[in-house]
């Protein structure tokens, strides 16, 4: 994960409520950055960026939560909200890439975003969301699936797909809402406040 | 011979944070015979803290409680109803919805008063009975704690000259860091440093030598004293070393012992410990060793101001008290007023204080995740260096360069280990969940990712174990306490 871009300029001596407004306008231009990988469910790495701004944002509204106006509890409800959305298909798409790594994932006709993803891209992909030493863990030869295993996992590889695609639906369907009522200019004018 | 009329009968009801309380009283302007006084625990302030708004089960209760004062107030022949509300209702999101709901259910008018108004009313209820004497102190100050914030008043000559509300109360207090029950003496400790912290910045210009307190809590503890050490029930001062025991007791039995043992409503035995850290800090920071408890406030003050100004009662008031505030020496600043809230805190100032907490937060859980009983330790580690964290992210540009960066690293070493263990956990868990709901000829390869990943987590643990053991707890709490320099200017720099 990367670290979050320092802010400059804020004065120690100023109240803290001023100084929090300008770490949330930050924060919050982070959030939307990445808001034109949103319609793509296949941006796995963008989205999960874009969780972790909607994290930060939430953490910047609880660390300050005492010095910003009371409304701001409802930001902060659907900043939870839309984080646990996309930390939900995030979760699958860890357990989607383990999957694939477990069943050597170029054998399986289950992948509609493996037309995205070279040879090469793929395994960058999936060394993005899993540890390298769960990786070499789960590649021993020593415990390799068995024909039954495999089977199963196939199968539970699909309905991790089909989880995924609802889990990405929800967190869609609850971003454009936010949009249709300008979330993005109703939280500004909350920090004008 | 004329017969003279006796003083007419008044009531007044303050719909506070934790409290709606009814006073009635034969009223004259310096003084009152109060033949009823009541109050009921509703804790609005709790509803607010937890959501911004009162709910509706709250406005219910506030709604039931103020149509039996009215019927009391009506048994007595009391005449107007006076009723004010203060600051739980001053925060909520909803107050005009829930004034309407109280007019349309009860027809009586709510006055939502300010901060201001409320400690001129509070000061001139709690002194009346002091004032009556024939020596009354030249300088008093009277700090009004109630459940969501507290108001402090200084006067010479009984003239107001300085006044601050600070929204911290016991009930807020209790919510935000004594949640146990009964609290823990780590959650004693992140309380009383939050207290020290904020309190310090408080700039007093004089320190009053005698100190009124009022409220509920303040009453409640004087009354737990009374009935825990054998007291005479007309004592009316603690001392410090009587909060003490105060807080022994507190910190020794369950709300619901305290409760049964020594009279108390549950829902304020629950809030009485925030209550006496809150008046001891006080009381250390104005360099007392002994109060006043003042069973009279803001009620008593209301029916005073209504007998003294009639109609133009709160009026009259709240431009007295505004005129306070606006009082113009040549420094530029009301004499000794400092508008002190959590919001004007320096940003420096809170740094310090957050980092403080964050960081003591964090360190309550080693001992849990190093048990290995339960999967939430590790996941409630992280979500305290979360937090601290994002303090950090916050605060950066005013830390030390240096300490910061040796902190942010072992933080995140510290993240990155409970990362690795928690991800796992959280695989764990909802493939378990899953097992139950695939077909049984799916289950060999659910199950054999299972015991990889247990396999996995077990190693992680060890790792974690290891790391944790290792960590210095007491460096990193002494860099942290370094790393936002006093006077610090920008970017670590003083």
């Amino acid at each position: 994960m990367a670290k979050a871009r320092p802010i400059t300029g804020l004065n120690p001596q100023d109240p803290t409520g001023k100084n929090a407004r300008v770490i949330a306008k930050v924060r919050l231009e982070d959030l939307y950055s990445w808001e034109s990988f949103v319609d793509n469910p296949y941006n796995i790495v963008e989205l999960h960026n874009m969780r972790i701004a909607a994290k930060r944002l939430r953490y910047t509204f609880e660390v300050f939560e005492d010095v910003l106006p009371v409304a701001s509890k409802a930001v902060l409800k659907e900043l939870v909200q839309l984080q646990e959305e996309l930390g939900d298909f995030h979760d699958s798409d860890v357990m989607i890439a383990l999957l694939r790594l477990c069943l050597g994932s170029h054998d399986t006709a289950t992948m509609p975003e493996a037309m995205h993803l070279n040879g090469n891209n793929q395994h960058a992909h999936v060394k993005s969301l899993v540890s390298a030493e769960l990786i070499d863990d789960l590649l021993d030869p020593t415990v390799a699936p068995s024909v039954e295993e495999r089977y199963g996992l196939e199968h539970f590889l699909q309905s991790q797909e089909q989880l995924r695609k609802k889990q990405y639906d929800a967190f869609r369907q609850h971003w454009f809402a936010l949009q249709a009522r300008d979330f993005k200019r109703q939280v500004l004018e909350l920090l004008e406040i | 011979m004329q017969i003279q009329s006796p003083p007419p009968m008044r009531a007044a009801i303050d719909i506070g944070s934790n409290t709606i309380h009814l006073v009635v009283a034969r009223c004259t302007p310096h003084d009152l015979e109060i033949v009823e006084d009541q109050q009921e625990l509703v804790r609005i302030g709790e509803s607010v803290t937890a959501t911004g708004e009162i709910s509706q089960e709250k406005t219910k209760a506030a709604i039931a409680t103020l149509k039996r004062y009215k019927a009391l107030a009506s048994k007595h022949k009391a005449s107007p109803i006076l009723v004010v509300a203060t600051e739980a209702i001053r925060q909520a999101s909803n107050s005009a919805a829930f004034l309407e709901q109280v007019f349309s259910k009860t027809k009586l008018t709510v006055n939502l008063i300010s901060g201001t108004a409320e400690a001129a009313l509070t000061f001139f209820g709690s002194t009346y009975e002091v004032y009556k004497e024939p020596n009354p102190p030249a300088q008093i100050g009277v700090m009004d704690l109630g459940g969501g914030s507290m108001e402090l008043v200084t006067a010479k000559n009984m003239h107001i000259t300085w006044r601050t509300s600070l929204p911290v109360g016991s009930g807020w207090l209790h919510d935000r860091y004594l949640s146990s029950n009964p609290p823990t003496y780590d959650e004693v400790t992140v309380a009383e440093t939050f207290l020290q912290t904020y309190l310090r910045g408080l700039q007093l210009k004089h320190h009053p030598p005698v100190l009124i307190v009022t409220g509920g809590s303040a009453n409640s503890l004087l009354f737990l004293a009374r009935s825990a050490f054998n007291w005479d029930v007309n004592q009316t001062q603690l001392t410090q070393q009587d909060l003490m025991r105060c807080q022994g007791l507190l910190l020794s039995l369950p709300a619901e012992e305290i409760a049964q043992r020594f009279e108390q409503p549950l829902a304020r035995a629950r809030i009485l410990l925030a209550g006496a850290l809150i008046i001891q800090t006080m009381m250390t920071r104005l360099r007392i060793n002994e109060i006043h408890v003042s069973s009279h406030g803001i009620r008593e003050g209301v029916l005073l101001a209504y007998e003294r100004y009639r109609q133009r009662w709160l009026e009259i008031v709240s431009q007295s008290a505004e005129a306070l505030n606006h009082m113009q020496p040549s420094n530029g600043r009301s004499e000794g007023y400092i508008a002190y809230t959590p919001e004007g805190e320096p940003f420096a100032q809170s740094g310090r204080r957050l980092l403080q907490e964050r960081t003591q937060t964090m360190l309550e859980w080693p001992e849990e995740v190093l048990k290995h009983e339960d999967v939430e330790a590790v996941h409630k580690m992280r979500v305290a260096i979360r937090r601290l964290r994002a303090t950090l992210d916050a605060y950066q540009s005013i830390c030390d360069p240096k300490s910061f960066k040796k902190i942010y690293r072992q933080v995140t070493q510290i993240a990155d280990a409970l990362g690795a263990a928690r991800d796992t956990d959280v695989m764990l868990i909802n493939l378990h969940a899953q097992l139950e709901q695939v077909k049984s000829e799916d289950k060999a390869g659910v199950e054999w990712i299972i015991e990889r990943l247990q396999t996995f987590r077990e190693q992680k643990q060890l790792e974690l174990e290891s790391f944790l053991q290792d960590l210095d707890e007491d460096d990193l709490r002494k860099q942290v306490e370094l790393c936002i320099q006093e006077g610090v200017v920008s970017h670590g720099k003083s």
